[in-house]
């Protein structure tokens, strides 16, 4: 291979290569490694992983008019190294974030000190569509509201910047384990010699977190991954860390209540459950409280977790902590709560709620992504360099008439990575999600699934987008 | 998972035994063998029920057809096609309960035969076909044979396999049966396909001979308890995971099935051998086996919520 026509720009920070074209220090043997390596053999290599998430059925499944589609998540070869001190930065700063997010919930829900002190306008958390008033009062088990976190991370030359936290189902880690077995399967000497720290032990960290958190300090406590069911789009995800926590995979129908308590039907009768790790939405998850017409839930769920006899994770009412309105607030939080400074930055943004944010949004279409902000998955989103007059126009209309619903963020020139393109190598821009677990104590997997414009030029990174994966090496000291 | 695998099995023998068929059988076998499998099935044929014709003229068209249908029909739920997804798209439910190498092999194999149609078979060798599906669900089976742990999942994984054979079985001397009666009389090659099918010629030849006598061939296929697809054996072994699992926690239901199986047991052992109406105690299994899948589904999964937390 050679990086002849590899469009270095030196605008844009590369994750492999300096502005003059030398490989930064950490990437410098997978550089040699690439230009040893023929055509032909990553070639084979990348086929090898694709085959590997076919052969394994590792994708996701989208339901159309006509027949279920299984869709298998394209994956870059090419992994993206990360040396070991940019690690540790990130390391503490997403345990940093974590720690405020959860103290901010649990004031929202108990007291609302930040909102009295005028850290965080009251409109915004109450007029959040994820505020919950089901759970004013409740008090989680070690005051972990969030125990699962995903975030989402942006690096340009100016370093590392969340772009958001991803709390209420974060997806994703199943990609990141199963990218990693079919990367290294493909790649083993250089896996070898790289000094590549593992991820593979992540079930064994998410399950040491959801036994922390069992209600009263249970020991042992009995453990169920709460699905929406196999017409999910990520019912592999689920059925994946069922397998790899050791907890039976239910659905709503498999769980009842009585007295206050929640038991599972199993092939020997009811069998109590202390600890659900739920991956359905909170407005599904018990119709007594929530929506009556969901058929998802379990009735009287809610009511088990706020006496303490279950507990929820994450628990519901969370989202008022990822809502798009509300991020540019963390910094503000981590100050608050924590009395230290944030150690990873936040992206500057725009509440188009605020009238002179409005107006700027408005004035510079052409500069911004504009966000709704009860949206997700790159959906609903406006990328104003990249869309004709036409479409910033319309835009902007649907912007003024309900300027809350939306946030606006500057075009970040974020990271490229080489991949492998129709046999070449090419850069395309990437994300990084780390998985974050807030039990007793904070725990990060040294690694992420790192997501990638596949398309030339793009900015978005969603899988439902065109979006693909790439696995995320951290090296050893 | 169990029942559907079972059932592309037996399919997949059945349309072996009739593809190879049309290379040089007479056109009365290709006939009863198509008969056979759309009465064990239930279904009507595509154009409508099928007739003996009156000369050897039935064509390779006709057959194309049927086997179209039978095989890829997306539309009927019997077809290979559908039998052999379903079993796969429930073995995607319950990853976490089965073996990789299990899924693997159920993964794999659908994803060759996923975008297969009847034109891609029928002119190579479709009988090359129907044997190697056969063979992956028989790769199936070892493979969960060597991996797979022996809790309830490997118990249910085999109770829906018996069920299978415990009602695809009796249907299909059922069906045999009434071709007899029809054709005043039977046809040696219509009960040693049928010998074949049910992988029990080579045992047959063994006991009884090279001739195949109805009787001898009905007794063996109905009473056998060696047999691995006999109608005694399948009860049997649905007993016995019976007995491995326990009456479950919907208990009225599970005794209920499990007092069901010992009458159906002893119906096969004890009134079989006298009896002058066999046909009689076969519709009484089949029937009495279909109800079998709803006993256990209340026994185990449905049941009343009456019982109290232990």
């Amino acid at each position: 291979m050679n990086f002849d026509s590899y469009n270095l720009d030196a605008a844009i920070y590369d994750e492999m290569l300096l502005p003059d074209g030398s490989p930064r220090e950490h990437s410098q043997q997978l550089y040699e490694m690439l230009l040893s390596i023929s055509p032909e053999r990553l070639s084979s290599v990348q086929e090898g992983v694709a085959r590997s998430f076919l052969h394994e059925g590792i994708f996701f499944t989208v339901y159309g008019d006509e027949e279920a589609q299984e869709r298998i998540i394209p994956v870059d070869c090419v992994p993206r190294v990360l040396s070991a001190p940019e690690w540790t930065l990130l390391d503490s700063g997403l345990a940093q974030r974590l720690r405020a997010l959860n103290r901010f919930i649990d004031d929202v829900y108990n007291g609302a000190h930040a909102i009295a002190d005028g850290v965080i306008p009251e409109e915004l958390v109450i007029g959040c569509p994820n505020y919950r008033p089901e759970m004013l009062g409740y008090s989680p088990p070690e005051g972990v509201w969030v125990a699962i976190c995903g975030s989402d991370l942006l690096r340009t030359h100016d370093g590392f910047f969340v772009l958001e936290d991803n709390l209420r189902s974060p997806s994703g880690v199943s990609y990141m384990i199963a990218t990693r077995n079919a990367v290294k399967a493909g790649l083993r000497r250089l896996y070898r010699a790289s000094r590549v720290r593992e991820v593979e032990h992540y079930g064994n960290l998410l399950r040491q977190t959801l036994c922390e958190l069992g209600p009263g300090g249970k020991p042992d406590p009995t453990i169920v991954l709460l699905s929406p069911g196999v017409y999910n789009a990520a019912f592999y995800e689920h059925m994946f860390l069922a397998h790899e926590i050791g907890a039976e995979l239910v659905e709503g129908r498999d769980l009842l209540t009585r007295d206050g308590f929640v038991y599972m039907r199993t092939t020997a009768g009811l069998r109590r459950v202390d600890v659900i790790y739920r991956r359905v939405d909170d407005l599904f998850l018990d119709p007594f409280a929530f929506r009556p017409d969901s058929m998802l839930g379990v009735p009287g769920l809610l009511d088990a977790c706020k006496r303490g006899n279950v507990t929820l994770v994450n628990a519901p009412g969370v989202g008022v902590a990822d809502d798009k309105s509300v991020y540019p607030y963390v910094p503000d939080m981590i100050r608050y709560y924590l009395g230290e400074e944030p150690i990873l930055g936040n992206v500057e943004t725009y509440l188009c709620r605020r009238p002179a944010d409005l107006e700027y949004t408005l004035d510079n279409l052409d500069k911004l992504v504009v966000k709704r902000v009860g949206e997700s998955g790159g959906y609903g989103m406006l990328v104003g360099p990249h869309a004709t007059p036409q479409e910033r126009d319309e835009y902007a209309e649907q912007v003024r008439a309900a300027p809350a619903d939306f946030i606006a963020q500057p075009v970040l020139t974020f990271s490229r990575a080489p991949c492998l393109v129709d046999g070449e190598l090419e850069p395309r821009h990437v994300d990084l999600r780390p998985f974050i677990l807030q039990g007793r104590e904070t725990r990060i997997v040294p690694g992420a699934f790192c997501r990638v414009a596949l398309r030339r030029g793009s900015l978005v990174v969603n899988s439902s987008q065109g979006g693909g994966g790439k696995d995320v090496w951290v090296l050893e000291e | 998972m169990g029942r559907y695998l079972e059932r592309t099995e037996c399919m997949c023998r059945l349309l072996q035994l009739q593809t190879e068929a049309l290379v040089d059988r007479p056109a009365r076998d290709i006939y009863v063998g198509w008969r056979r499998l759309y009465g064990v099935l239930r279904r009507i044929p595509p154009g409508g029920a099928l007739a003996l014709p009156d000369g050897d003229d039935f064509t390779l068209a006709d057959s194309y057809t049927l086997a179209g249908d039978l095989t890829f029909e997306r539309s009927n739920p019997d077809s290979v096609w559908n039998c052999f997804a379903q079993g796969r798209e429930n073995a995607r439910q319950m990853r976490h309960c089965i073996s990789g190498e299990m899924w693997q092999r159920l993964n794999l194999a659908y994803l060759r035969l996923r975008d297969m149609e009847i034109e891609d078979i029928w002119l190579a060798l479709p009988e090359g076909f129907y044997a190697g599906l056969a063979a992956e669900t028989d790769a199936f089976d070892g493979a969960a044979q060597a991996t797979m742990y022996r809790d309830e999942g490997w118990s249910f994984l085999r109770l829906g396999g018996f069920i299978e054979r415990a009602q695809f079985a009796p249907a299909l001397l059922l069906q045999q049966l009434a071709i007899d009666a029809e054709s005043d009389g039977y046809a040696e090659e219509d009960w040693a396909s049928l010998l074949e099918a049910s992988h029990a010629l080579e045992v047959y030849n063994r006991r009884y001979g090279a001739a195949v006598h109805p009787a001898a061939a009905l007794d063996l296929l109905a009473t056998d308890p060696l047999l691995p697809g006999s109608v005694y054996r399948s009860l049997k072994q649905i007993s016995g995971e019976f007995a491995t699992l326990g009456a479950g926690p919907g208990a009225d239901s599970g005794y209920a099935a499990q007092r069901l199986i010992g009458r159906l047991l002893s119906l096969m052992q004890n009134e079989w051998p006298d009896s002058r109406d066999r046909e009689g105690l076969l519709r009484r299994v089949l029937s009495e086996a279909t109800n079998l899948h709803f006993m256990i589904n209340e026994a185990y999964f449905d049941y009343p919520l009456t019982v109290r937390a232990g």
